[in-house]
């Protein structure tokens, strides 16, 4: 709103308030500089990773099977993927050295923008390149001071940093809950039909994730869209975990639905899961998209993706299209998984059968927090004692806005065979039993 | 600006009120106390309100410390870059602009004189009226910014008299807009021989000119036109 008129103060009243200033800079104490923290802070205690965090992962000089990073397609080691890759370095060099509109745009770049607009079936593409980046550079470009967002309270903390960055209203609605997500719609649409006016100069947008990364639920797309022609929103949509792992040909929860995409306004993804390359992408009509090369942050103020990397994931892309069968095979995998890790005492399964990175959570929490993650940590530590390399799934507890409870997050990737998900179940089923019990 | 006297503070505008003949001093300062003296008792919840603006009440803008430096550091950034947020805030400080602003009332009133139908009385009035209408269409209705701002859109309700210097009232642009409806309401006055009619057009045109630049008025939206 309008900042006050200026007001008039008195000459004696100003001196008064310089002697105040005065006392005030006396009876200052500053902050320390690093604040104390216990030993056991797990930014402290962290495990070192040697090698390329591929299949078989070296994590503290101990041999694991990698059940932690988001390798789905197992594209990370891939040789065809690395060659792309080292083709492309010989060529252009490492870096850019500039952001996209100051000779940092190559033709790497538009290819992949291209080829990534081809393969989603829309219009246009846009890359950032900085996965976090690309959604919290997304929601406030369209997103000012005055709209309105409804956004699942599971979402991730780059949708909170977008959100944040945006100055709009949020509104919050239940995990996955549509009733409620209706209640809050019809709540603004009785607050439009009062103020008509202020209504027309509103823009509504819902904001949810194909897979969730914080519960590995899926959102209930149909009913979005039709909540979404209801009342007038916008839907963006962040398909971070399911691009390349959901639908016939992994392209995403809209796929996997049968709906068309042309009634998603826009798909932000992160390329750093399947396509195991680094940065993000938006998709969507042209109209929408080209707004972003002007008003995105992430995409005008951030040096552009290194060219090796835009050549991997083409490549990357390229062998998606060539096998499609690996989106199936890898949801069997999460399936199978899924299913054998049911009836762990003390630990329940939280995600959907075939989401990839799902979590385990405890069954009954200690009721302190600190006390939970440490039973987790236990956990993990006797399973990567075992080789099987796990781990939980951090948050900055004191920056997110619904804090999820303390859970360890098991990764499914295609590489893992059936021999190896056997054994990993085992593993945590008699950990847990040894640890919980 | 450091600390000291209060003497030492540059002052902007010195104007002798009749309470003790003290001198009272300008400053930018987003406070809810009326502008009158606050007795001890209130000086204290005063001081609280104003204590987090310290460095606003230190920091005396410069742009009203004297004509010379203005010209000088202001300038027309056409084409390069600039730290800018909102761009309409110094607009009207650009310059030369003040010098296009009356050569194009000149301009407006050579055109209307050029007329063969209309007497010299009425040239005048359609002047006025004309400078008048286009003046609240711009400054006063037209709300926003025509291009995208990086603080997500602070002054989309806003209207350009509004965002003027970020809100700052007295500044020399918001002076100089303000003394030029009254400068060719006089010279209207003038040349139509203070004929009545022409002379209420003329003051009404004067008036729903005037009132919405009052500091009172800044934000205040009647009857909800033009609110969104």
């Amino acid at each position: 709103m309008a900042t006050a008129a200026e007001q008039w103060v008195l000459v004696e009243m100003v001196q008064a308030l310089y002697e105040e200033k005065e006392e005030l800079i006396e009876e200052w104490q500053p902050e320390p500089l690093v604040p104390p923290v216990s030993g056991d802070h797990p930014a402290l205690n962290y495990n070192v990773v040697s090698g390329p965090p591929s299949h078989n992962i070296v994590v503290n000089g101990k041999k694991c099977v990698n059940f932690a990073s988001f390798n789905f397609l197992g594209l990370l080691d891939d040789p065809r993927v690395k060659a792309a890759a080292l083709v492309s370095l010989r060529k252009y060099g490492v870096g850019t050295c500039g952001p996209r509109g100051f000779y940092g745009t190559f033709d790497v770049h538009l290819d992949l923008e291209d080829r990534l607009a081809k393969f989603m079936q829309t219009e246009e593409a846009i890359i950032y390149s900085y996965g976090f980046a690309t959604i919290a550079s997304a929601i406030p470009a369209y997103s000012k001071r005055g709209d309105i967002v409804f956004v699942d309270r599971a979402a991730c903390f780059a949708i909170q940093k977008g959100l944040q960055a945006s100055r709009s209203d949020i509104q919050l609605f239940k995990h996955n809950d549509m009733a409620d997500l209706e209640r809050l719609l019809k709540e603004q649409e009785i607050e439009d039909q009062k103020n008509p006016r202020k209504a027309r100069v509103t823009r509504r947008f819902i904001v949810v994730e194909g897979l969730y990364m914080n519960t590995g639920t899926i959102c209930p797309l149909p009913e979005l869209v039709k909540l979404k022609y209801k009342y007038k929103a916008r839907i963006f949509l962040e398909e971070s975990l399911s691009f390349g792992v959901l639908g016939e040909h992994g392209r995403g929860v809209t796929e996997h639905f049968g709906i068309s995409i042309d009634d998603i306004d826009l798909i932000s993804a992160n390329m750093e899961n399947s396509l195991a390359s680094i940065g993000g992408f938006c998709c969507g009509r042209s109209f929408v998209i080209d707004h972003q090369r002007l008003s995105g942050q992430g995409y005008c103020f951030s040096a552009s993706l290194p060219p090796l990397l835009a050549a991997a994931a083409i490549e990357a892309l390229n062998i998606m299209e060539e096998n499609p069968g690996i989106f199936s095979v890898l949801r069997e995998k999460c399936k199978r998984i899924h299913k054998a890790l049911q009836g762990i005492s003390g630990l329940k399964v939280v995600g959907e059968s075939f989401s990839p990175a799902f979590h385990l959570q405890l069954q009954e929490s200690t009721g302190s927090r600190e006390d939970d993650v440490k039973l987790l940590q236990e956990i993990v530590n006797h399973c990567m004692d075992r080789s099987i390399a796990l781990t939980q799934a951090r948050y900055l507890e004191k920056e997110e806005k619904c804090l999820p409870p303390p859970s360890i997050r098991v990764v499914v990737t295609v590489e893992q065979t059936d021999e190896e998900l056997e054994r990993a179940a085992r593993t945590i089923k008699e950990v847990a039993q040894a640890v919980l019990l | 600006m450091g600390g000291g006297s209060a003497d030492s503070v540059p002052p902007i505008e010195r104007a002798q009120m009749g309470e003790g003949g003290c001198f009272l001093e300008t400053a930018g300062v987003e406070a809810s106390a009326a502008p009158r003296a606050p007795r001890a008792s209130e000086a204290s919840s005063f001081f609280r309100k104003v204590r987090y603006l310290f460095p606003l009440l230190l920091e005396v803008p410069a742009p009203s410390l004297g004509v010379p430096l203005q010209v000088t550091a202001e300038v027309m950034n056409v084409g390069v870059a600039h730290s800018e947020v909102n761009p309409n805030t110094r607009v009207m400080n650009s310059r030369g602009i003040w010098l296009a602003y009356i050569i194009l009332v000149g301009l407006l009133h050579v055109v209307l004189l050029s007329i063969p139908f209309f007497s010299i009385p009425v040239v005048w009035t359609l002047t006025n009226v004309i400078h008048n209408l286009a003046m609240y269409v711009f400054l006063h209705t037209v709300k926003g910014t025509p291009f995208e701002t990086p603080d997500q859109g602070k002054a989309r309700l806003l209207t350009h008299w509004e965002q003027m210097d970020y809100g700052l009232q007295f500044t020399s642009s918001r002076k100089f807009l303000s003394i030029s409806p009254i400068v060719l309401y006089l010279l209207a006055s003038f040349y139509t021989k203070y004929d009545a009619a022409h002379f209420l057009i003329n003051t009404a045109s004067l008036l729903s000119v005037l009132l919405p630049k009052l500091p009172q008025f800044h934000g205040v939206r009647l009857f909800g036109i033009n609110k969104y």
